[in-house]
């Protein structure tokens, strides 16, 4: 390989900034796939001593979905180190004081806890809802493919595809629903 | 009977203890105060680390086998086949390389591990493996298309 050509392919693996939607996602799921990109084990020059980490930015943390009843069941601890300093919230205490705490701490707890995983973690952006700044938009180029599709709500439906719909009979004018 | 010249043997260990002793400092010299000064505490760090290294041969080998399967399976994710899926194309295509190369051409010859895992993926389509369920057309490889299947 040439040295044009060494840089060329060193260059296609430089830092990109991702894009990811969490609207109904399961946080623990997607955290293992947000870590490969933070990581970089997603690019061929991957070494654990490589600084080849891509930054990820995550919007719609707010509407996360946890399986089944942990919203009311999970509970983070956390500890000021003083003595009399512990605290347990559940989940859905946590989300309503910060929404975007629950998706850092599965994104957190997805690493091997060594030394890089706070530098890692600054790579993260997390943002409640779709409002991004702008010089953070600048720099996204790419969006992760969510695991999980996301249906349409009924009542998101707009009147005009419902009203076209086609229906298998007409109901008569005095039909009563029992 | 009684031995009294006995423990005094201890005492004339012979003319070599200098060198001897010199062996083990020169292993600890990089060490700091006294396990670099002294012999006792030099003997016990200079015994921790080389087990510490022998340990670490093996250690190594399995960190580079790691190193060489994650990379290539970044690599086949760049093409969307699993990493199982391409070794087993490959085998099955008598391509035989072993994860040290693959991961050196997935790095430096990009283009070369691309036609690897175009004709892994062939292989796999055409045997019916359950990752790839149809051939891509896009990504022919000529050749196994005239692939008779017995």
């Amino acid at each position: 390989m040439s040295i044009a050509k060494r840089v060329q392919q060193w260059a296609t693996f430089a830092r990109t900034w991702h894009i990811y939607d969490c609207t109904w996602q399961n946080p623990f799921e997607s955290a293992k796939l947000v870590k490969t990109h933070l990581l970089g084990l997603q690019k061929p020059i991957y070494h654990p001593m490589n600084d080849c980490g891509d930054h990820v930015v995550l919007i719609n943390t707010r509407e996360i979905a946890l399986p089944g009843d942990e919203w009311v069941k999970r509970v983070y601890f956390h500890h000021t180190g003083y003595p009399g300093g512990a605290s347990w919230t559940l989940a859905w205490q946590l989300h309503e004081k910060d929404p975007t705490m629950v998706m850092k701490k599965a994104v957190y707890n997805s690493m091997r806890g060594n030394l890089q995983r706070r530098h890692t973690m600054q790579r993260l952006h997390l943002f409640a809802d779709d409002q991004v700044p702008e010089e953070i938009l600048q720099n996204v180029t790419n969006q992760i493919r969510t695991p999980r599709s996301i249906p349409q709500r009924l009542d998101h439906i707009d009147k005009e595809t419902l009203e076209n719909f086609p229906n298998i009979m007409d109901y008569p004018k005095d039909y009563i629903l029992r | 009977m009684v031995f009294l010249n006995l423990p005094l043997l201890v005492r004339s260990r012979g003319p070599d203890e200098f060198w001897r002793k010199r062996r083990i400092f020169k292993l600890a010299a990089h060490y700091r105060s006294r396990t670099r000064n002294v012999y006792s505490f030099a003997i016990r760090s200079v015994h921790r680390a080389l087990a510490y290294a022998t340990k670490g041969r093996k250690l190594k080998k399995l960190d580079m086998a790691q190193l060489w399967s994650t990379r290539v399976e970044a690599g086949c994710q760049q093409y969307g086949v699993g990493l199982e899926t391409f070794k087993e194309g490959l085998a099955r295509s008598d391509i035989l390389l072993n994860k040290k190369v693959l991961s050196d051409l997935a790095i430096w010859e990009p283009r070369s591990f691309e036609a690897l895992v175009k004709i892994s993926r062939e292989r796999a389509a055409v045997e019916g493996m359950p990752d790839i369920k149809r051939r891509s057309a896009f990504n022919q490889v000529y050749g196994l298309s005239n692939l008779k299947l017995d």
